[in-house]
């Protein structure tokens, strides 16, 4: 069964740091926001290279429809 | 997909914080537990605010309005630029103070993460995760993982 994961990091000062894994499109951020709303600000979001390997798959399969 | 997000680091001691804004140079105006900004969106005055133990920089996140910015044009520059004035200057206040304040410092910011780690744990049980603990150094590590049918 696929699984959900988060590893949420807490340094010594109380900063947060996120990550995602096994989420599918955009519910990654929208998961990421209600869990850490209002527990500080958010400055930084990177997509990882899972969400743009899983991009390139897409355009590629679309060039290869489009070549056939 | 897969994101990483990371918060800035908390201002948990206004008086740092007031510090840090004036080293940068930042015009602000305190109005109860809000120091308003010079930088202005749509939504007015870019404003940190005093809640639960830290404040947070309430702000538009829209990138495509028009705004007031000369330095730091986002937000994440701006808190980046804070964030580093903040941590120097919580070293400063660190090495003045008596042993005893210190103390008192480093129990209070305990205190924060600790809030924070269970204000984390709630949500997740809500939201239906297993949880895990692990201690990294001085960082707490909480593995979430959920099963989707």
């Amino acid at each position: 069964m696929p699984e959900q994961r988060i590893t949420v990091t807490i340094d010594e000062k109380g900063q947060i740091m996120a990550k995602t894994a096994g989420f599918q499109g955009e519910a990654c951020l929208d998961e990421l926001q209600s869990l850490l709303e209002d527990l500080g600000t958010i400055h930084e979001v990177k997509k990882t290279d899972a969400y743009y390997q899983q991009n390139a798959i897409k355009v590629t399969k679309k060039q290869t429809v489009g070549r056939t | 997909m897969s994101a990483v997000v990371k918060t800035v680091t908390p201002f948990t001691q206004r008086d740092l914080l007031l510090e840090a804004l004036d080293e940068l140079g930042v015009v602000y105006q305190e109005k109860g537990n809000a120091i308003m900004t010079e930088r202005v969106d749509d939504y007015g005055a870019q404003r940190f605010i005093y809640e639960q133990g830290a404040y947070r920089f309430q702000h538009d996140s829209s990138p495509w309005r028009k705004l007031n910015f000369n330095k730091w044009k986002t937000v994440s520059a701006f808190l980046g630029a804070v964030e580093k004035v903040y941590h120097q200057a919580y070293e400063r206040l660190q090495q003045r103070l008596a042993a005893e304040e210190r103390r008192r410092l480093e129990e209070e910011r305990k205190r924060f993460v600790e809030q924070q780690k269970q204000a984390v744990i709630q949500r997740a049980k809500e939201q239906g995760y297993n949880i895990k603990e692990i201690r990294k150094g001085n960082k707490i590590q909480l593995q979430l993982v959920r099963t989707t049918y």
